[in-house]
């Protein structure tokens, strides 16, 4: 019954071991609270952006399981700092010997678990939301108009508050709103003649001109705000269509929200990742340390040398004596199997 | 007849000073917020000197710099002290500077009231700045090819989306003022020729606003022009219409950011000063109670701590008698320095 991977522990590498893991367990703790920090910013830029993302689109799940991992770290990161601190102190060290065994099972599956899930959201949702926005933004641009329709009163609202903060006008361009019919009927004079021309153009009867809403004005522009007949080249003094137009907001709201939210996912992924190894590394350690301090029984100072080791033997064995003792303990009673065994087990398929 | 005797034996001594000791950490910590609130307001006035005519009265955020440092490096002075008041020896070497030290404390707490009150009392010369400077901005609106003024268009326009206001009082100050420059008006135009002819300065006036003034909650497109001619746009009456244009004027909206902004630091400033004074009281009382230790070789003993050793009008009167003495003094000195001369000179 060979012990996997044993590490031998006398008093001196064993006191570093807990020095080292202290220092480690308050990184891992700043680490889980930066992540919460920063999956609670993306939740509120989410909920002002919500309007813009389709609602089928997942991507709200991965803030929510970043702070649940965050937490699980921040309480990892905790729990160590006080194992390794009291391990040093044979009367601290007594009432955390119960509970360090389930404590490490929880931290291995809970926040291992967690975490891995947090990661594999972080490099798999990004790539959705250019769909999301797509259809978002058409669906807001497209009901600008309708601040009378219930479920669609605040979009006008939302998207000039939009183009004024995040300095972007239209979807890919200020031309995606010549396509739309952004200003409402209620609005248009039906005894106007161009009015009724321009309706009269289109095939679905909408009302489209060559205009942009004032939200897409560029105020580091040197004139004015030219925001109607756009395409017009007569219309206006000085003014060519044809050059870029310094007029108005040159990106497309698109773009600037996609890299914004990509950012903001590019930075809780790196931010995972490192969390991910130092509740890795504070894990290891604490078995170690938890192992090798059973060796020594209740004689925390001794000069002693003990082994630590990640499982008392090696796989086949636990497997073997995890099955008997479930046999065993099935034969007189119905009894679960130790539950220590099964995680145990995630542990080793894990690792 | 002392002021407020207080019995202090050798364990109440002791709670004395380490509770100031903590105390005066604490309070160079309210030292540093002081000083942090005064940097934040000196940026928050740099960024728009430009609508105040870059003529704002910095007197109120130096003064909470100013006030910040000294309280950093007064109370950790006397956290020193206080430190060092358990042991005779250490406390031997303060003995003589302290009482210079209180009074500059007592000086430095009666300033640190007065910089709490001028932060709630400063606002009247901030609106005559943000008068004559948001006039000025609207003024040079159009000149966006002056060297000198040509960012005042950018500067006017992210005011007044970022404060949600038009205008110096109201949107209806645009219309005084001609804010389209000469080179982008079509000057063969009959409509451009007719209104510059119609005003005696041969300007431009409209009755319209810059895009900036626009209300995002407005439920229809932003109606810039022509505000004032019903007629011009369907179903419009300019009379009834609220939320089409921002009602308030950015000056109005400017003083209210800013006096919340000063009174808040007012308040904070008002709290750390009872805190401060509450800190010099304890040390005076530290102070005469380890004078009060009649013998130096029994530090167990009792003493006695007061703030004033006579009471008011008695130490008043012998704080009188000193200046008088003082004089007296110099009168005396040049006297007879005079007569020394004056043998000399004869």
């Amino acid at each position: 019954m060979a012990p996997v991977l044993p590490l031998v522990l006398p008093l001196q590498p064993r006191i570093r071991l807990a020095q080292g893991l202290w220092l480690l367990s308050w990184l891992l703790a700043l680490a889980g609270g930066l992540i919460l920090l920063c999956s609670g910013h993306l939740l509120v830029q989410l909920r002002h952006l919500g309007t813009f993302l389709a609602p089928s689109c997942q991507f709200p799940a991965l803030p929510q399981a970043a702070l649940a991992a965050g937490a699980v770290a921040l309480g990892t990161g905790l729990v160590g700092a006080g194992a390794s601190r009291a391990s040093l102190n044979a009367a601290l060290y007594l009432p955390w010997r119960g509970v360090l065994g389930p404590l490490l099972v929880a931290g291995t599956a809970g926040g291992g678990g967690l975490l891995v899930l947090a990661l594999g959201l972080a490099l798999s949702l990004p790539g959705s939301l250019d769909e999301a926005l797509e259809e978002g933004l058409g669906t807001a641009l497209a009901h600008y108009r309708d601040t009378e329709v219930p479920g669609h009163c605040q979009d006008k609202r939302l998207v000039d508050e939009l183009q004024l903060r995040y300095h972007c006008c239209g979807r890919h361009g200020y031309k995606d709103w010549f396509g739309v019919q952004w200003v409402s009927s209620r609005y248009l004079d039906p005894s106007d003649q161009d009015v009724v021309d321009r309706i009269q153009s289109n095939v679905e009867g909408l009302y489209l001109t060559d205009g942009v809403p004032f939200s897409c004005c560029n105020p580091h522009s040197p004139r004015p705000c030219l925001q109607n007949r756009l395409s017009d080249s007569y219309a206006h003094p000085l003014f060519d269509p044809r050059q870029p137009n310094q007029n108005l907001w040159a990106q497309g709201c698109h773009e600037v929200l996609l890299e914004h939210l990509q950012d903001l996912a590019g930075t809780l992924g790196s931010m995972l990742a490192v969390t991910f190894l130092l509740q890795a590394l504070v894990l290891l350690g604490l078995r170690y340390l938890q192992t090798a301090l059973e060796g020594l029984g209740g004689v925390i100072d001794g000069e002693g040398e003990t082994q630590g080791y990640l499982f008392p033997s090696g796989l086949k064995e636990m497997l073997k004596t995890a099955w008997l003792q479930g046999w065993i303990a099935h034969r007189p009673a119905p009894e679960e199997a130790p539950p220590g065994e099964a995680p145990l087990k995630e542990d080793l398929s894990e690792a | 007849m002392a002021l407020l005797k207080v019995k202090f034996d050798q364990k109440k001594r002791v709670k004395l000073a380490q509770g100031l000791w903590l105390m005066n950490w604490f309070s160079v910590l309210a030292g540093i917020i002081i000083f942090s609130l005064g940097l934040f307001l000196k940026i928050e006035l740099r960024k728009r000197s430009d609508v105040m005519n870059n003529s704002e009265s910095h007197f109120v955020p130096n003064s909470l710099i100013g006030m910040g440092v000294l309280s950093c490096v007064f109370n950790s002075l006397a956290g020193k002290i206080c430190y060092d008041a358990l042991d005779p020896a250490k406390y031997a070497r303060w003995k003589p500077w302290l009482k210079p030290y209180l009074a500059i404390c007592v000086l430095f707490n009666i300033v640190l009231f007065l910089v709490a009150l001028c932060c709630f009392l400063l606002r009247g010369s901030l609106e005559n700045t943000l008068s004559q400077g948001l006039k000025n901005g609207m003024k040079y609106y159009r000149d966006t090819d002056t060297p000198g003024r040509c960012f005042m268009k950018k500067t006017i326009d992210m005011l007044q989306i970022e404060f949600k206001c038009c205008g110096n009082n109201g949107f209806r100050d645009w219309f005084e003022i001609q804010w389209i420059s000469n080179r982008y008006l079509d000057f063969s135009s009959k409509e451009v020729k007719d209104r510059i002819k119609s005003n005696v300065d041969g300007r431009y006036l409209v009755d319209g606003v810059p895009f900036s003034c626009c209300n995002p909650s407005s439920p229809r497109p932003c109606i810039q022009y022509q505000i004032t001619n019903n007629s011009a746009h369907y179903s419009y009456d300019h009379q009834t219409e609220e939320l089409n244009l921002w009602v308030r004027g950015c000056r109005a909206a400017l003083l209210t950011y800013y006096s919340s902004l000063m009174n808040s630091m007012g308040i904070v400033t008002l709290l750390i000063w009872l805190f401060e004074v509450t800190i010099t009281i304890g040390l005076r009382y530290l102070q005469t109670s380890l004078n009060g230790v009649s013998n130096p070789e029994e530090p167990e003993s009792e003493s006695e701590g007061w703030l004033l050793e006579k009471s008011v009008p008695e130490t008043w009167k012998a704080f009188l008698e000193s200046v008088k003495k003082l004089g007296k003094g110099n009168q005396v000195e040049a006297e007879g320095t005079d007569a020394g001369q004056a043998p000399e000179a004869s």
